[in-house]
């Protein structure tokens, strides 16, 4: 029993890094109705940035900003792609062409960092946080849980009560009327595609030291993002919190058997189906169809 | 058209026996060996293009059904199973099936990205899962045995010509038959598809798995090609390449398929001979496919555009015989063809349709008439199965089918047209009758209700036909169909006044030629009295008036409400 709690309990941390993820895959997609396949990539960009600069020799703060600064841009060039070259593709279309673009990101960025030669991450936040019940939590699983908690507040909030939230809330629901309407409709979707890439990067500088940190495992983490974005029906902010610390928590279960240990990567996938076929119940005829 | 398909078919088979006999004339072995690979690559394609191309739908896990039918072909190899590569290949194709079935469920009735990315996480798992079971006989250095005959390089070359042939044709003649046109229909428009009586989720699972059975054949065959696999043969980043290659050259045309075997195979060593890193070609593959999708054309329509520009026109095809036309179907002996009593319809507090009835005697055109935003349209909703709720009673020739669904009713007999059109730009006009009819028509039945309608000739793609011609095509359809009710919704507009004239006149005859009853919801009142023999008024909802067409349309109160006469009574509706 103990064993038990303290496997999921390690499955924490990566639970808080794939809730943050999840949202942000529900914020870009509610935002700017795109569901990017390359987000994870374009984190991992930014995370790779800050080993080569700590790699280097530099000391962690500037390297772990500088690597923020380049996810953060990266993910506005794939937004720009997206956004003012495809405004007007269906959202099968635009899902294509994240997917050619993880293609080529994938290719490049195991090119230039080494291939599947693992870097050494640092880790950010370290040491054991507190102790319950007999069982320890890290700092990390802590830190990453309360960022992903704040964020989902911080979004759910930013999006209800600010001028801005308003002016996306409009651009989401009807882009053509809000252009009309005056809202700035390119500075923002841009915006929201730089705020996901730099959460999306901070959510993989915490996660890779639990990894096997190679720019291919690392971009595939949009796998376990998507699952506790479907939780959430890439709708509630929420629920993509708790789907997300959910998958941590089965894979950290997982690998408390030896027997399942090996196949624990497989646990997003067996999430993604068991929400899909549930959510089929209600479908019906709608005018999109 | 059917002896066209043969003879595509027989094209197909031709092309790759010549191209194959080419290679083995020309080439030395080390290059049979090479493209060989070309054709296996070629054949994961097709089945890709089954699913992205054709049903419109990402799929990111192709691989991984190759992957399925290697690693059963292993197995047998490993297990000595009777049969040798060929019957392995077939059963690692059926082994791969059931995967494909399971991954297709979700996409079956949510559309969108859903298949995107559970195919993404199946791709993962895959690989999970087969590092850590490796590859059968991968540890004992066991090879799977090619067939006798077939063993040496060239050998194998033509035997995977050969099934790459039989694939090709077999993928040419599915896709011009009516399932091949329900794909496009039902990636076009879902609704639109089971107004033909389609049945989306049959149509969609048909197509994952055909799709994966061929992708797990493609496997075997990579399995005897190589000898041993692993699994970073079959990971997430060989399916998504695939992919960006599928889109890039348009995997569901023969020339696609062999056009991106080709690339995928050929393209490393030809980076290798250059001394350029051979991750280069992933890249260009992605890009090639975001500029495939920003211009809306694949590599195979851009040389298919560029060879017709060259090619002489042929001349359009002769008009159908007016005696040609379909027979109308057996009578069932139902007085009223169509009743609807009492429906109601709420979209939360606004009231669509109120206790409103009509009923479509057998054998009549009557007429559903009314000002925009009355009601009309859902009206023909709630009827043909379209509105997930709705009070009051559909008899259709006497059988209540409130329980019936879309794809049902359709088959039953009760067809709708669209006020919009909603056909799949990439069927020929001939297909989409074909399909519309429910099949069983000759071409020169089908030739004979195109012409019947002023229609476009068989031949012509649905992309090439102006709209008001989609619409007529659209009636055609159903009238093909030959079903007991037809429910035509604004067929006449976008028509110029000569052409909708013509067309009251052949809806009008429909009932005698085709057998069908036909309710006709029209805004043109000349197209309405040369049609109707009764009409039925609707306002805000309501049943305002029903009865024979010349006495309706003098009332007052339908002459207020309709046209708008009386002044007070158009500012109140605003």
């Amino acid at each position: 029993m103990d064993s038990l709690l303290t496997s999921a309990v390690a499955g924490l941390s990566a639970g808080g890094a794939y809730a943050i993820l999840g949202v942000c895959v529900v914020f870009t997609f509610r935002l700017v109705a795109v569901v990017n396949f390359t987000a994870t990539a374009l984190g991992a960009i930014g995370a790779f940035v800050m080993v080569f600069l700590t790699e280097a020799g530099y000391p962690l703060v500037p390297a772990v900003l500088t690597g923020l600064v380049a996810g953060t841009l990266a993910s506005v060039v794939v937004g720009f792609v997206t956004t003012i070259w495809f405004s007007g593709a269906n959202q099968t279309v635009k899902a294509a062409v994240t997917a050619a673009i993880l293609v080529c990101l994938i290719a490049l960025g195991l090119r230039f960092t080494g291939g599947q030669h693992p870097r050494a991450f640092p880790d950010l936040v370290g040491g054991a946080g507190l102790r319950l019940a007999g069982v320890t939590i890290t700092t990390a699983s802590l830190v990453s849980i309360a960022l992903a908690v704040i964020l989902t507040v911080a979004v759910e909030q930013f999006l209800a009560r600010t001028r801005t939230g308003l002016q996306l809330r409009a651009l989401s629901e009807r882009p053509m009327a809000a252009e009309l309407l005056g809202v700035p409709v390119r500075p923002l979707a841009l915006g929201v595609w730089a705020a996901s890439g730099a959460m999306t990067t901070i959510a993989l500088m915490l996660i890779a030291p639990l990894r096997s940190p190679d720019f291919g495992s690392l971009s595939l983490l949009v796998v376990p993002a998507f699952a506790a974005a479907l939780v959430g029906m890439f709708q509630s902010f929420r629920a993509a919190l708790a789907g997300g610390i959910l998958i941590g928590v089965i894979e950290g279960l997982a690998s408390g058997f030896v027997e399942l240990a090996q196949y624990r990567s497989a646990v997003p996938f067996l999430v993604i189906l068991t929400v899909l076929m549930w959510s089929q119940r209600g479908a019906r005829w709608d005018e999109a169809r | 058209m059917k002896r066209d398909n043969l003879l595509a078919a027989f094209k197909t088979a031709a092309l790759v026996a010549a191209v194959g006999g080419l290679c083995l004339v020309l080439l030395p072995n080390y290059w049979i060996f090479l493209v060989t690979a070309v054709f296996i690559i070629g054949m994961s394609l097709q089945s890709l293009g089954l699913v992205v191309g054709r049903s419109g739908m990402i799929s990111l896990c192709q691989m991984s059904f190759a992957g399925v039918g290697a690693w059963t072909v292993g197995y047998l190899n490993l297990i000595g199973f009777p049969g040798g590569l060929i019957v392995w290949m077939l059963i690692g194709g059926l082994a791969a099936l059931p995967f494909g079935l399971i991954i297709g469920i979700p996409a079956l009735r949510l559309r969108g990205i859903n298949l995107a990315i559970v195919t993404l996480g199946f791709a993962v798992a895959f690989g999970v899962v087969l590092g850590t079971i490796t590859y059968p006989g991968q540890t004992t250095f066991q090879m799977v045995q090619r067939p006798a005959g077939f063993d040496s390089d060239r050998g194998y070359f033509i035997l995977v010509l050969i099934v790459y042939g039989i694939s090709a044709v077999a993928l040419e003649v599915v896709s011009r038959s009516r399932l091949g046109a329900s794909w496009l229909a039902v990636s076009h428009s879902e609704r639109a598809a089971a107004s033909l009586g389609v049945s989306v989720p049959l149509s969609k699972l048909s197509a994952f798995a055909i799709s994966s059975f061929i992708a797990g054949v493609s496997g075997g065959l990579l399995a005897g090609y190589m000898g041993t696999l692993l699994a970073d043969n079959f990971s997430m980043m060989q399916s998504l390449v695939l992919f960006a290659v599928a889109i890039m050259v348009g995997a569901q045309f023969p020339l696609g398929a062999i056009l991106g075997g080709i690339l995928v195979a050929l393209f490393p060593e030809l980076l290798r001979r250059l001394n350029l890193p051979q991750d280069l070609g992933s890249v260009i593959f992605g890009l090639g496919a975001v500029q495939a999708l920003s211009t809306g054309e694949t590599m195979s329509e851009t040389f298919g555009r560029l060879i017709r520009k060259m090619m002489p026109k042929r001349p359009a095809a002769g008009g159908g015989d007016e005696t040609a036309l379909p027979a109308p179907r057996p009578d069932t002996g139902a007085p009223n063809a169509l009743q609807a009593s009492g429906i109601t319809v709420r979209y939360g507090n606004v009231v669509a349709l109120n206790n409103a009835s009509l009923s479509v005697p057998k054998g009549k055109v009557v007429g559903l008439i009314g000002p925009n935003g009355a009601g009309k349209s859902t009206f023909v909703d709630a009827m043909t199965g379209y509105l997930p709720r709705y009070e009051g009673d559909v008899l259709f020739q006497g059988d209540n089918i409130n329980a019936l669904g879309v794809t049902q009713r359709a088959r039953a007999g009760l067809r709708r047209t669209w006020q919009t059109t909603r056909m799949a730009p990439d069927l020929t006009v001939g297909q989409y009758v074909d399909l519309a009819s429910g099949g069983g028509l000759t071409d020169a039945e089908i030739a004979a209700v195109l012409d019947w309608f002023d229609c476009p000739p068989a031949g012509e793609l649905i992309a090439a036909v102006d709209s008001g011609a989609r619409r007529l095509l659209d009636v055609a359809g159903v009238v093909a169909a030959r079903p007991p009710v037809i429910l035509l919704d604004e067929p006449a507009a976008g028509q110029s006044y000569a052409e909708a004239v013509m067309l009251g006149k052949r809806i009008a005859e429909i009932p005698q030629r085709f057998g069908s009853s036909v309710l006709l919801i029209e805004h043109d009142m000349d197209l309405v009295r040369t049609a109707c023999s009764e009409v039925t008024v609707l306002d805000f909802g309501t049943v305002l008036a029903a009865g024979p067409t010349a006495e309706v349309l003098d009332m007052p109160v339908v002459k207020k409400a309709y046209m708008g006469i009386d002044f007070e009574h158009e500012e109140a509706a605003e």
